[in-house]
């Protein structure tokens, strides 16, 4: 603990005392308990580092003059304080404890009815609250009975806090029985002659919960649905973390309620009750009393609701959790597929497996606005439907396919695939982008399922009919592309798209190429990148063939249609065509296939984006691509063109405005010197190593060579550019690379003075900033001629010797600095202190001297 | 057959598909005391059935001239020179004749004012102004009447650039036609169908149109005020009003709530109407005029980038102006900027140049360009810059300038007659040209028939910017009219989407369809009328309150009606007399000179009238009630008072005195006037 901030907090206590209104800003007392937290995380005891807290504490509980934000930080306080063993005897002795923790002295003076103050109470109380003299307090001040009251406070964040407390509590007691009933502890705890006493606590304790329970969960009127839903959630926690006897405790005890609660089918209340027979049915046991079955029960009731959006909402909620058994699973399959069956006219689920009165209800419930919601949440699920087990289902996944692929012509308009039972749905579902995109991933999941392969021609028509169709929104189309690019993932065989199906896929990419808004286009270039990666398929006659080939006939569709898309006016097109460029020319970049034309034209154009784009996606997008081409390809040293352009791109990323270009360059220049300087290979544990060989001659002249490549393709030049920029994670990254170059290039065992490679250093500013670095770095060691130039402000171009560079640049200590967060100074807990005493000043100079305004400019 | 040897062949199709809003003008007659003929314009376009032609493509193509003539299967029948085969259909050779609008239910010569709605729909006014005895007045407003010009000046150069054709008449023989194939055996009124009107039709029929602004009242015989409205569809499109002082009809027809080129529809005018006529909703409800912008654009670039050309059939005024400046922003997005852009049309000039003079016609933003001051359309910028040419034909200037790959805006978009015509022939074999439909009026497929096979890509954007079903229903809420009336076809779903539900009109109460030559009554009834009183006759009035704030007075007076206006005069003083006979009998009982009765109100209170009776020495009195009021009858004189809210009846017989004791009773409670 920073000895200084010791010496500022009993002023900052003072300060606090006398009155809370003049702190810096609203989140002071907060940082402030954040770094006591902190302290107390440490082991250090709180009291024994700051004694003054104590006295904070009795001044203003007794006192209670400042306002509420100070008594609820005040309450925190002496939760933290207490929730040690040791703290809580100091709390006790100066008679603190029983004054902040009674509900009645904050009532007597008005002070409860500020929900900030209640806020603080319950946090103090439930950090307070973790050994039995803390239960023993909590039960003999009474304080149960207040916090069963805020569990349904006016106040929102009050009554969640409330409610997260009293589970708190149970657990507490949990761990505290169990402390109890453990053999070890038990001869110590019964000699303390407090095990019975802790006993009886924790039993009262749980028994008045539980009571509290079970009369709050059913609502007798509608005003107290919001404490049912609050109580079930509380449930849901406690079911996930208490174990046995107290969950079969607190189970045996609202089951009934449970039960009710079923069969009454309240709406608002049917999520959070799922929530709770689903905690209830992971966590029971073969060997808990309680029958998983009775459980199972519950839960079939829910799913028998003759509410459909209920019932929907219910089978959402069972699928979505992965731990229900195999029946109640395909239930709520069967419910979640209902819609889609009445819908589509698809026969997903059996009419003799339903009920009939759903059905008819569901039937009604479509022909509303509602319908909309209820589609969607079912088609929302139809990722988990995808991975049960087959005859779980009501119907083959096919069947499923079909259904979407159904529905999707619904949306566009196209009816003559549905049944005649449900025809006000389609004035809701046609031209439903909302409807269309639920589906699209629907049908983007369907396509790992692997039984449905045999609906592919189908889906690539609709999909291609959407890429078609001038209704379709940008968002629709781009999901179109997506599951698009799924299906051929998944696919082993493309042959059975039609000529006619390709010719028409081909036009459609083509046109959105074209397309007048800029979401469109940019879909279309990225689907082109993306299908280029798609790996290969085999065909039925065992010939291998891209997809992209396959399907749009390969690069010589996509690249013209991509370097087209360079020239967009919308930088994010621009992007995405040089990012999907990068795609579509890696597996020819992967096997060192010959440059051609295209290629250079592409490289040409590429470097002007690079130099004169005004937007920075597309200039960080250029650099990405050479970071690409250089990883990919396998001799980037073989390829003229890269090496050729390499230096360039790194010259002119170096010196963009955008700092993510800039990092972008940095790490093209990593993968230069990976090149230049690979990582040794990890010597042998045994292996004896010459001395001598270390650093022989050969080695050290193919050192230099490599230094003098990385220095020639202008990767020194970057780095140091990048190592003064002014964005921190760019000379963060830029002084790493140097050190790494340091410890490669600069043997600890060489003289400091040698020379070798030297680097030039332009008239810029940065140069400028290296030669003042360096000058200062070798005048504090005795002087040097880089110094005296550096100092001379020389602007002109020179050279430095790029190992003495390194080793004059404090790395080092530039790494330290560069480490820390920018606003480490700034956050720092002195600071925080020295803040609020700052506040505090001109308030007493205000009193002091009324009249005197204080003029506070900000900047 | 030779299109050098003998006149060259015209072929029509009838396979023309009624469109959505066929219903294309209402005749509304206003009934009761004033008969009024006014004739509503809806879209008059769509009704005039143009039976397709490929007339000047045959003088360029020996292909169509040598196309089979048609004879009957079993060869009894042989109109090989009246009907060509052309890819499996049926096309007459003849020269293009005209659908007329509905005739059979009214005498054209009847009609006193016709309200024309746009210059799309005026299409077919010199049929009925010229030659029909026609006598009335036609209202438009000042675009419609320039750009209507323009349309049908366009439509006779059309016609005229090509000889004159026998009519074929023949295959229109009832007999003959039953046996011919497919749409021709189904075409109706063929007999009534007429050739294009000649320029001198359409000069007469113009001089017959009195202009009129938005806004503006315009009174028809002093029996209603017509008043046009924005619509948002088109340059000068309107809206009318139609009221009298205590009824309002509102006529909407082809409108639009987009923000296109033209002035905003003007909604709250249309409010409190007793009855909305809505008719001229979109044809293609289904086509977003947006989506199909952006398809438009997309295909355009696509062809050009690809090295072809792009054939845009359509009128020359309208829809092209909004794609003209569509493609202002698209072309240096798409990286088109050298690609040339082509307008052809004989009255190209003219629509290009009208555009941009209408200036308070247009929307807000273009309105506030020309204070500025800038051309208010951007295709002024792209002749400027010779992007955008325009030639009034084919050939002369264009002929020398014409550079590939281009896009050439032509018409007619129905494929059978002008310059399109020769760019079809021209670009039709190349797999790398596009024809780009964006008129909603023709059926594509129906246009390209003639020209099959056909290598050229053809993508159907029909851009018709007219109200859809959601949008009218949202407008109708709005104005909340009292009755809507409107074609039977848009209170069901179209026929082949029989599902679609959300292609229909559903309104509380359910709109009161019409279809062809139905008759309707219109649900309202005219009760009130407005009567005018003179001043001095006003002064002489002595008025009365009968009730807190309403006061009334008797008038004697004459009732003048002159052009359906109603004024009250004083009666005029009993002139001197005179020597004639005949003329003192009429003085002798002049109605001005009996002293007016006094006239009653109010109402007689049952036990008040009982209590006076029995002062009055009557005391059996048995009252019995009725629907109306109560029966008082008076046992001992056997005489019966009826009291009811309109009236008070005392049935006594033979006791005038007690009969008299009675209405005096009865007067006390009564007020007298």
């Amino acid at each position: 603990m920073d000895s200084e901030c010791v010496s500022i907090l009993p002023r900052v206590c003072e300060v606090l005392a006398a009155s809370g209104s003049s702190l810096p800003d609203d989140t002071s007392l907060e940082k402030l308990l954040d770094w006591l937290t902190t302290i107390t995380q440490t082991g250090v005891s709180l009291l024994e580092a700051c004694p003054c807290l104590l006295d904070f504490l009795s001044n203003v509980a007794l006192n209670a003059a400042p306002g509420p934000g100070i008594l609820s930080f005040t309450l925190k306080l002496a939760g933290l304080i207490g929730a040690s063993e040791d703290g809580f005897k100091a709390l006790e002795e100066c008679s603190v404890l029983e004054l902040v923790f009674a509900p009645h002295h904050w009532q007597e003076s008005g002070l409860w009815e500020d929900p900030s103050l209640r806020i603080g109470w319950i946090q103090g109380l439930k950090a307070i609250l973790q050994h039995s003299k803390a239960l023993s307090f909590f039960v003999q001040a009474d304080l149960l009975e207040p916090l069963l009251q805020l569990q349904t406070d006016s106040s929102l964040f009050v009554a969640s806090a409330a409610n997260q407390t009293l589970a708190h509590v149970l657990l507490l007691c949990q761990s505290l029985s169990s402390v109890g009933r453990d053999g070890t502890n038990k001869r110590d705890v019964e000699h303390n002659g407090v095990g019975v006493e802790t006993n009886q606590n924790c039993s009262g304790v749980v028994s008045k919960v539980s009571e509290y329970l079970n009369e709050s969960l059913v609502p007798r009127e509608t005003s107290r649905l919001p404490r049912s839903q609050q109580i079930l959630k509380l449930l849901t926690q406690l079911l996930v973390q208490v174990r046995p006897p107290l969950r079969e405790t607190l189970l045996l005890t609202v089951l009934d309620s449970l039960e009710e609660l079923a069969t009454k089918s309240c709406s608002q209340l049917t999520l959070p009750l799922v929530d709770v027979l689903l905690a209830a049915n992971s966590s029971l046991g073969d060997t808990d009393r309680i029958p998983k079955q009775r459980i199972g029960q519950l839960l079939s009731l829910v799913l028998d609701t003759k509410k459909p959006a209920d019932v929907v909402q219910a089978a959402a909620a069972l699928m979505r959790s992965h731990q229900t058994d195999p029946d109640h699973s395909a239930h709520a399959a069967r419910v979640l597929l209902l819609p889609l069956d009445i819908v589509t006219g698809v026969s997903l689920v059996d009419k003799d497996s339903t009920d009939e009165e759903l059905r008819i209800l569901m039937t009604e419930q479509l022909q509303s606005k509602t319908c909309v919601s209820m589609i969607c949440m079912c088609l929302t699920n139809m990722p988990q439907i995808t991975v049960m087990a087959p005859d779980r289902l009501p119907c083959p996944q096919s069947l499923v396919v079909r259904a979407v692929l159904s529905l999707l012509r619904l949306c566009r308009g196209d009816c003559s695939s549905s049944s005649a039972g449900c025809v006000g749905v389609f004035r809701y579902v046609t031209g439903s982008s909302k409807v269309q995109k639920c589906a699209m991933e629907a049908l983007s999941a369907l396509s790992k399922s692997p039984e449905v392969k045999i609906g592919l021609a189908e889906v690539f028509k609709l999909l291609t009919e959407y890429l078609n169709c001038p209704l379709s929104e940008p968002s629709v189309l781009q999901k179109s592309y997506k599951v698009l690019i799924n299906w051929i993932d998944v696919c082993t065989d493309l042959s059975c798209i039609s000529d006619q199906l390709r010719e028409d896929l081909t036009q459609a990419v083509r046109k959105r190429a074209c397309d007048t808004r800029w979401e469109a286009r940019d879909s279309t270039v990225e689907f082109l990148g993306h299908l280029a990666e798609v790996r290969s398929c085999r065909k039925s006659g065992g010939e291998e063939r891209e997809p992209s080939n396959a399907l749009l006939g390969g690069r010589a569709f996509a690249v013209p249609l991509l370097k087209e898309a360079l020239q967009d006016p919308e930088s994010y097109v621009r992007a995405s065509s040089i990012a999907a460029l990068a795609q579509t020319l890696t597996p020819s970049w992967q096997q060192g296939a010959p440059v051609t034309q295209e290629q250079v034209e592409i490289v040409t154009r590429l470097q002007e984006i690079l130099s004169q784009d005004s937007e920075g996606f597309a200039r960080r997008a250029v650099v990405k691509y050479f970071i690409a081409w250089f990883s990919s390809c396998s001799s980037p040293t073989s390829c003229p063109l890269l090496v050729q352009h390499v230096p360039a791109v790194l010259s002119q990323g170096a010196a963009d405005l955008d700092w993510e270009v800039k990092l972008h360059t940095l790490q093209l220049a990593e993968l230069l010197l990976d090149q230049a300087f690979p990582d040794p290979a990890p010597p042998h544990p045994y292996a004896v190593t010459p001395e001598g060989l270390i650093h022989g001659e050969d080695e050290e002249s193919a050192l230099l060579g490599s230094l003098n490549g990385v220095v020639d393709r202008g990767v020194v030049s970057a780095l140091f550019c990048g190592l003064v920029d002014c964005d921190r994670p760019v000379a963060l990254k830029a002084c790493q690379l140097l050190l790494r170059l340091r410890a490669a290039v600069c043997p600890p065992t060489a003289s400091a003075a040698d020379t070798g490679v030297s680097c030039k250093l332009p008239g810029r500013s940065w140069a400028q900033e290296i030669r003042k670095i360096q000058g200062t770095n070798t005048d504090s060691e005795g002087g040097s001629a880089v110094g005296s130039e550096a100092r001379g402000e020389a602007v002109e171009e020179s050279s430095v010797g790029v190992r003495e560079a390194l080793r004059s640049l404090d790395l080092d200590g530039k790494l330290s600095i560069l480490t820390q967060s920018s606003d480490h100074v700034y956050n720092s807990p002195l600071s925080l202190l020295q803040d609020i005493l700052t506040a505090s000043t001109p308030h007493s100079h205000l009193t002091s001297e009324p009249g005197q305004e204080v003029i506070v400019d900000c900047y | 057959m030779s299109s050098n040897s003998s006149p060259p062949p015209s072929c029509w199709t009838v396979d023309w598909t009624p469109p959505l809003s066929s219903i294309s003008c209402l005749f509304l007659w206003c009934t009761g005391e004033i008969v009024l003929s006014i004739y509503l314009w809806g879209i008059l376009w769509s009704a005039l059935v143009i039976l397709l032609c490929f007339y000047s493509l045959c003088r360029i193509s020996p292909r169509l001239s040598k196309l089979p003539g048609w004879i009957s299967k079993d060869g009894t029948v042989n109109l090989e020179k009246e009907l060509k085969e052309c890819a499996g259909r049926v096309f007459v050779d003849s020269q293009p004749e005209f659908c007329l609008p509905e005739r059979e239910l009214l005498d054209l010569s009847t009609i006193d004012v016709i309200l024309i709605s746009n210059y799309h729909c005026m299409m077919a006014l010199p049929y009925i102004t010229e030659h029909t005895g026609f006598t009335g007045t036609v209202y438009a407003t000042e675009p419609t009447l320039q750009i209507g010009r323009l349309l049908m000046e366009e439509l006779v150069n059309f016609m005229e650039r090509v000889p004159k054709a026998q009519s074929a008449t023949c295959w229109k023989n009832k007999e003959i036609q039953r046996m011919l194939p497919g749409p021709l055996k189904d075409a109706v009124d063929v007999w009534t169908w007429k050739r294009c009107y000649s320029m001198q039709e359409v000069n007469s029929a113009l001089s017959k149109v009195q202009l009129v602004g938005y806004s503006q009242k315009v009174e028809l015989f002093g029996a209603v005020q017509v008043s046009p409205l924005s619509s948002g569809y088109s340059l000068g499109s309107s809206n009318w009003i139609i009221q009298s002082h205590h009824e309002k009809v509102s006529y909407v027809s082809g409108s639009s709530l987009l923000t296109t080129h033209p002035q905003p529809m003007d909604q709250s005018s249309l409010k409190n109407s007793d009855v909305l006529i809505l008719t001229g909703l979109t044809q293609m409800p289904t086509a977003n005029p947006d989506g199909m912008l952006g398809e438009f654009c997309s295909n355009l670039a696509m062809t050009i980038r690809a090295g072809g050309n792009v054939l845009v059939p359509c009128y020359s005024s309208g829809v092209i102006y909004d794609l003209l400046e569509c493609l202002y922003q698209f072309i240096d997005n798409a990286n088109l900027g050298t690609t040339p852009f082509y307008f052809i049309s004989p009255v190209a000039n003219s629509s290009l140049e009208f555009s941009q003079i209408f200036a308070e016609w247009l929307c807000h933003n273009k309105q506030t360009k020309v204070y500025l001051p800038e051309p208010p359309f951007p295709h002024a910028e792209l002749i400027q810059t010779n992007k955008l040419k325009h030639y009034p034909s084919i050939h002369g200037d264009f002929s020398s300038e014409f550079r590939q790959p281009c896009v050439v805006f032509t018409g007619h978009p129905s494929l059978r007659f002008g310059d399109v015509v020769h760019f079809m022939e021209l670009w039709g074999k190349s797999g790398l040209n596009t024809v780009i439909f964006t008129e909603p009026d023709f059926s594509y497929l129906d246009a390209l028939a003639p020209y099959q096979p056909l290598a050229m890509k053809c993508v159907y954007c029909p851009i018709d910017t007219r109200l859809n079903f959601h949008q009218v229903s949202k407008f109708l809420k709005e104005v909340q009219p009292l009755h809507v009336v409107c074609p039977e076809q848009y209170t069901q779903p179209p026929l082949t989407q029989s599902h679609r539900s959300d292609l229909m009109l559903e309104l509380q109460p359910p709109p009161m369809p019409y279809r062809r030559c139905a008759v309707l009554n219109l649900p309202f009834r005219r009760c009130y009328e407005r009567v005018y009183i003179l001043p001095e006759l006003a002064n002489s009035l002595v008025p009365s309150e009968v009730k807190p704030g309403i006061t009334v007075a008797t008038v004697s007076a004459v009732l003048h009606s002159k052009d359906n206006k109603h004024t009250l005069q004083s009666v005029p003083k009993p002139p001197p007399a005179a020597p004639s006979k005949k003329r003192k009998r009429v003085i002798e009982e002049p109605p001005a000179t009996l002293a007016p009765k006094p006239l009653l109100s109010g109402a007689v209170p049952l036990e008040a009238f009982l209590a006076t009776l029995q002062k009055h020495g009557i005391t059996e009195v048995k009252v019995e009630e009725t629907g109306e009021g109560h029966i008082l009858h008076l046992q001992a004189e056997d005489t019966l008072i009826q009291l009811e809210e309109d009236g008070t009846h005392i049935v006594c017989d033979n006791n005038e005195p007690l009969r008299t004791t009675l209405r005096d009773l009865v007067l006390r409670f009564l007020q007298k006037l």
